[in-house]
């Protein structure tokens, strides 16, 4: 049975796919990714970022074997072999430590397993697919409205742009991460919750910086054009000023995003977390505490996690960078 | 510049050398400071470590405990969680304590008391639907020492304290009955002591009108002897016997009046009582250190105790005068890694042990210390305590819950799938009691022989069993569905989800689908109290060491919110209840008690998980350690050999220096080659002359 | 510059009516005065009248606008009044962990800027050698390493393995120094990255301007054109992310307090957000966020002082 949500993924995909092919047609993306082909760490960079894409994919993509079966996800399926085993055991050992009877696993583990016996390497694949949705669905979430409120702020000033203003400032004022924790105790668990309220605390930043650069952009000579022109405010908004803005607001969002996936582990720290279900390296991070004060040390758990993590967070770091000289060399650090 | 004359290239070669070479003197000079300045600071650096303590302290016998969390409260009259309990235990003594070397059986004592109190009955009027009738109750006579004094404190007259009488343990009941103060156990005696009723509702009409508990009013139940002020009598209106398990209990102990009266609000956080410790100092979120209080009456360590007490070195204290050491030091710590922490490296003389620590203790080979604590010389410790862990049903619930047979099936199916035996071994390591029914061991009426036949772990019974409630393999019968089940829990670490997903990996054995759903502590809590749930886990720690501390647990008018949280109702079981709470221990009553555990085996309205084991590990230096299953005045027995901890102390903790030097060293010599580039870059600019950049 | 001031701090008044309304509504939705108070009861099973009394003593019975009221006026006054869970005074809570918070979270504070603007220096004097590559790479890397790794990490190296300092606790005084060690290097270590990397651009934009190629032609030396010049005027953009996050000193370092022990006021707040402290998280939103506006107009003053070009109208 073929769940409806397996078709997202690829929805993402594709429009992923349509947006750069559609970009690239411009001068200026042309340009920025002649640039990018030519830095071989940004290639690098990127060559993992897809990786990850994929292992995230291929966790999406589920269906039910039976109306009474429970979803599996093409990954699921491709370690379902895998046996579980009852507690902790270390990378390629042959029994279970930590527990008064050790027993003798039933399969091989590369990265060995955890406090409930799982296979470590699948539940860090696991995370990726959570990451890159916290990254991903947090930043639909706070895009659409820094660019909406922004934009308004900008380009109509007085009454609006002191309304919007305030809206942000009054958000900004409050100690980011108590907002943040705030706000998840009033919205509940899950990964959806985690992004919404990531969302609200992060849309203040991109709001201000596109507001500002609104403000640069009205004044100038072409949109006073247009405006004697009488084209409507609409469409000099989305036509003309908006273009303009995708620099350096894609450059801001691809900065921003190893924050958002680095703010997962945090919140576990805190019990605020994705639940149980949801492959979490946040979670694994959080185990950790208790497993390094153990003897012998449990640290495949923490290392895997954190690797993954590390990993993905330095390729969206470079991979920023890459794009910020890109398409502003005066940027170039 | 370009055009310097040849002649003079010499000469600039000449004062570029004699540059380079200040300069190459100035770098050399600075190395050396520096490399002066790391050595004068490394014997200062030896001198730091790991110890929290101050030197000062360090052979000094002072015991060093850990406190999981800031108590809430020191105040006796409010004061409910075993943390807060270490502290306001040894502050606050009561007329009975537990016997600290005789366990099994718990046996109680005198400790303020004089002499075992005497019970009569009591016949008394009551009205009863408008018609006087005569019933009969009981009045216990309790006579405490004469020769107790409070600790010394500024609330007393020129500051020493006074002489404690049977006043002073009026006045806390009477604490207790003010409703603004919220006593946990006023429940417990509200509607027994007689006149307790009008005094609570009296002060709650005070309340009502923000006005504060007036404790002038009388109870009637409560009097002072007239000739003797250190007797006091309570009258009640029905037999009480678990009475002497709250004489007992800090709620009754002698509270000053005057310190409520000068400290108010900040009573809770300055305690002032008559125990063999009192506080020195607290800081927040930092430390609690109890001090010995030299008004303490003349305590003696017992001369006596079980089989074997004397050999293990129990009884080398034996007629010493109590408290036996100086001071107790509490490290105030949320984090059990960090407690862990510091009693590894023996900064803590007992480990708060939990299941998350508790693993590395024991070795992986077996049962038994591991090698490293063995190595250590640490010291084990297990004794059941007394608590019950628990899956309650929901007996509300249109799947789970209602009294039908197919759902008693289906509860007993869900209760015989999981294994009680491999979650002990998994998350405490094997040290808990397989549960069977709630009573837990060293209770009357705990048989260890007994097997519930629906609750100990059997899968293919258990399928069976589900079969026969209408889901073959889980799936409904009628509707051809998986059976879904919703697990509500408020999990919040690490650990705790390993259980979560543990128990519903062992129930989805069974083809039933489990979903967990986790909510934050709040919103869990209100979840239970209000029913809003399938099957919940649970615990329940005893307050006193009676079976009907567990028994009512399901006893029909405790429905939610109070812990009766499975809304378990059995008129026959509500019954044997009742008789049971009225009568002492004696063999009639332990077998209405095996009649009640039947009852609930048979309705299966919980499954039954374990009963904790307290387990704690010691340091070698800390001596007369015995765990008691109820009692917390422990740290009054205790003892340390300061100069074996000060000498393991410096053994455990040599610190090691070589990694930092070396990342500096590391840092410092990767600098010199760039400045070996720079400086040729540099030299070059000054040969080629200016006007290239950079 | 008076009166821009006091225009600005007038325009704070409304910002912080603002957020002092969004807490309140928060709050209200995140847990009922019926949850507060059975988790600010003592006893295992609270019955339904200790709850109403508790209720009553705390004033959660009036209606919603009122006690808005109540607690916007006594707020502006900094009387906190009393921790809804145990009772006691939070303005003295708050004086008592400000300390603690103020001395760890400065040091760290001020030990990164430190070694920021000194490994920023390092880069941009040695720019282009491998010593400059060594060193924006290390920071690329750093920071992707996650926050709680550095905590749990450290704290296993340097206090497990090497012994060097506590693991956790706090002491007055001078006994203060050995307990502030280890969340100084932790807290360190993990913000190096994105301070040197910041800090470097501003220098290095610094080096591209018009006067240094001036001061290049007049043969200044490199080193007095960083020191002199470059330093002087990055320190314009440094000290702005400087004073912004001067609040955050106060707040104190959530994550390193709660694992260090130190009985700050970033630690009473995790305490506060887990006991669903009502009183107590009010407070110190209300604080921080008087800081964080406290921290906006002290950016803008300083900028006019160092920076000639900027003036305050």
């Amino acid at each position: 049975m073929f769940l409806w949500t397996s078709v997202i993924p690829f929805l993402v995909v594709g429009l992923l796919w349509l947006l750069i092919r559609h970009a690239l047609r411009q001068p200026l993306w042309a340009e920025a990714s002649s640039r990018i082909k030519k830095n071989r760490m940004a290639l690098v960079a990127l060559t993992i970022i897809c990786a990850y894409g994929g292992v995230a994919f291929v966790d999406a993509v589920s269906w039910k074997d039976d109306k009474n079966s429970p979803a599996k996800s093409v990954l699921d399926r491709v370690f379902a072999k895998m046996p579980v085993e009852e507690t902790y055991s270390a990378p390629m050992a042959k029994t279970t430590t930590g527990v008064p009877h050790p027993k003798p696993l039933e399969g091989k583990h590369l990265f060995g397993t955890d406090g409930n016996g799982r296979d470590v390497l699948y539940q860090t694949l696991r995370g990726c697919k959570t990451a890159l949705i916290i990254g991903g669905l947090t930043t639909l979430i706070s895009l659409p409205l820094a660019l909406l409120l922004g934009m308004l702020a900008g380009y109509y000033g007085k009454l609006v742009d002191d309304g919007i203003q305030y809206l942000y400032t009054v958000l900004d004022s409050i100690p980011n991460i108590l907002l943040l924790v705030t706000l998840l105790m009033v919205l509940g668990n899950g990964l959806d919750k985690i992004c919404l309220a990531l969302g609200i605390t992060t849309w203040v930043g991109l709001c201000r910086l596109v507001r500002g650069e609104t403000l640069k952009h009205r004044d100038r000579e072409y949109v006073r054009a247009a405006k004697s022109l009488g084209v409507s405010d609409f469409r000099i908004l989305t036509r003309h000023i908006l273009p303009n803005l995708l620099p350096t607001v894609i450059i801001t969002v691809t900065l921003g995003l190893s924050g958002l996936i680095l703010s997962e582990a945090i919140l576990s720290y805190l019990s605020l977390g994705v639940t149980n279900e949801t492959g979490s390296w946040g979670n694994m991070i959080d185990a950790a505490r208790v497993e390094l004060a153990r003897e012998p040390v449990l640290w495949w758990n923490l290392l895997a996690a954190s690797s993954a993590l590390f990993v993905l967070v330095w390729a969206f770091n470079v991979f920023g960078d890459a794009i910020r000289d890109a398409i502003d060399p005066r940027l170039r650090s | 510049m370009s055009e310097v004359p040849v002649l003079l290239q010499g000469e600039t070669e000449k004062r570029l050398r004699f540059i380079r070479f200040v300069r190459m003197a100035r770098f050399r000079t600075s190395l050396w400071s520096a490399l002066v300045c790391l050595g004068l600071s490394l014997p200062a650096l030896q001198g730091c470590g790991n110890n929290p303590y101050p030197k000062s302290d360090a052979r000094r016998a002072i015991h060093y405990r850990i406190l999981a969390e800031d108590p809430k409260t020191l105040d006796p009259t409010v004061s409910y969680t075993n943390t807060e309990a270490y502290v306001v235990d040894v502050i606050y003594p009561s007329f009975f304590q537990y016997n600290y070397l005789k366990i099994d059986p718990v046996e109680l004592e005198p400790n303020l008391g004089a002499e075992m109190p005497t019970r009569e009955d009591y016949v008394f009027e009551a009205e009863e639907d408008g018609q006087k009738v005569r019933k009969t109750g009981e009045v216990w006579t309790f006579r405490i020492r004469e020769d107790l004094r409070f600790q010394d404190d500024p609330c007393f007259e020129g500051g020493k304290g006074r002489k404690v009488t049977a006043h002073d343990f009026i006045y806390s009941f009477k604490r207790m009955g003010d409703p603004a103060m919220h006593s946990p156990v006023l429940g417990f005696v509200q509607d027994k002591i007689i006149g307790m009723q009008e005094y609570v509702e009296y002060n709650r009409k005070r309340l009502d009108d923000k006005q504060s508990g007036d404790y002038a009013f009388p109870i009637k139940g409560l009097q002072v002897d007239p000739q003797n002020p250190h007797v006091f009598r309570i009258f009640l209106n029905q037999k009480y016997p678990q009475l002497k398990y709250l004489m007992a209990m800090h709620f009754t102990t002698p509270i000053p009046r005057e310190a409520v009266e000068k400290y108010g609000e900040d009573f809770k956080t300055h305690p002032v009582g008559c125990g063999p410790y009192m506080m020195k100092e607290y800081k927040r979120r930092r430390s609690l250190t109890l001090v010995k209080n030299p008004n303490y009456y003349p305590d003696f360590y017992p001369s006596e105790g079980m089989p074997g007490d004397a050999e293990a070195g129990l009884l080398a204290d034996a007629g010493k005068q109590l408290p036996l050491l100086d001071e107790v030091h509490f490290t105030i710590s949320r984090e059990t890694v960090t407690a862990w922490n510091l009693f590894i490296q023996g900064y803590l003389d007992s480990a708060a042990v939990n299941r998350d620590n508790f693993q590395q203790v024991v070795a992986n080979t077996g049962s038994g210390l591991s090698e490293e604590m063995v190595r250590k010389g640490l010291v084990l410790r297990e004794a059941a305590g007394m608590s019950i862990f628990y899956y309650a049903f929901n007996m509300d619930d249109p799947v789970v819950g209602g009294n039908g047979e197919k759902q008693k099936k289906l509860r007993k199916a869900i209760s015989k799938s999981i294994d009680n035996q491999t979650y002990i071994d998994l998350f405490l390591i094997g040290l808990g009691v397989p549960a069977e029914s709630p009573l837990p061991p060293q209770l009357e009426g705990y048989d260890p022989d007994y097997v519930n036949p629906n609750n100990t772990f059997d899968l293919e019974e258990a399928k069976r069993l589900l079969a026969e409630a209408g889901y073959p393999n889980g799936i409904n019968e009628k509707t051809g569905d998986r059976l879904t089940l919703y697990f509500d829990n408020g999990a919040g670490n690490a650990t705790a989800r390993q259980m979560v997903d543990f128990v519903v990996r062992s129930i989805e054995r069974l083809g039933i689908d489990v979903q967990s759903r986790t909510s934050r502590p709040n919103v869990w809590q209100d979840k239970v109290r209000k029913g809003e749930f399938q099957f919940i886990s649970y615990g329940w720690l005893a307050d006193y060491p009676d079976p009907e501390n567990f028994l009512f647990l399901f006893y029909g008018p405790n429905v939610r919110p109070a812990p009766n949280y499975a809304n378990y109702q059995n008129k026959r079981y509500d019954r044997l209840f009742e008789q049971m709470r009225a009568m002492d221990e004696s063999p009639e009553r332990t077998a209405i008690i095996h009649e009640m555990r039947d009852i609930l085996a048979e309705d299966s309205p919980w499954h039954y998980t374990f009963h904790q084991v307290s387990w704690g590990l010691y340091q070698p230096w800390l001596k007369n350690v015995k765990t008691h299953p109820v009692s917390k005045d422990v740290t009054k027995y205790y003892n340390i050999d300061t100069e074996k901890r000060a000498q393991l102390w410096s053994e455990w903790n040599r610190p090691n220096h070589w990694p930092w030097i070396l990342t500096l060293a590391a840092f410092v010599g990767a600098l010199i080659p760039a400045a070996n580039v720079v400086k040729r870059r540099r030299n070059r600019r000054i040969r080629k002359g200016p006007g290239r950049k950079a | 510059m008076l009166r821009y001031v006091l225009r600005r701090l007038l325009y704070a008044v409304p910002i912080i009516l603002g957020v002092a309304l969004l807490t309140f509504l928060l709050f209200y939705s995140t847990s009922t005065p019926e949850q507060m108070a059975v988790r600010g009861l003592s006893a295992k099973n609270p019955t339904q009248d200790q709850i109403q009394a508790w209720i009553v003593q705390h004033g959660y019975d009036k209606s919603k606008s009122e006690q808005f009221k109540k607690h916007v006026g006594e707020m502006f006054l900094f009387r906190f009044g009393k921790s809804d869970i145990t009772g006691e005074s939070i303005g003295a809570r708050i004086r008592e962990g400000a300390l603690p918070s103020a001395l760890v979270a400065g040091l760290i504070f001020s030990g990164s800027v430190f070694a920021g603007i000194v490994l920023a220096l390092v880069a941009a004097y040695y720019r282009g050698t491998y010593m400059d590559r060594l060193i924006t790479l290390t920071c690329v890397l750093l920071m992707s390493i996650v926050s709680i790794v550095y905590i749990i990490v450290g704290q296993y190296t340097l206090s497990k393995v090497l012994k060097l300092f506590p693991v956790a606790g706090f002491a007055d005084g001078l006994e203060a120094w050995k307990f502030v060690m280890l969340p100084f290097i932790v807290g360190v270590v993990s913000g190096l990255g994105r301070s040197v990397r910041l800090y470097r651009t501003f220098m290095l934009e610094e080096m591209n301007q018009d006067y240094v190629r001036t001061a290049r032609a007049k043969g200044v030396g490199e080193k007095s054109i960083l020191f002199k010049h470059v330093l002087k005027n990055a320190m314009i953009p440094i000290i702005t992310s400087v004073v912004l996050s001067i609040p955050f000193i106060f707040l104190g370092n959530l994550l390193v307090e709660s694992f260090f022990g130190i009985p700050g006021l970033g630690g009473m707040m995790v305490d506060a957000i887990t006991n669903q402290d009502f009183a107590v998280v009010r407070a110190m939103v209300f604080l921080g966020t008087l800081l964080y506006i406290v921290g906006a107009i002290l950016t803008d003053v300083c900028y006019a002082l160092v920076d000639p070009r900027v003036r305050l109208e």
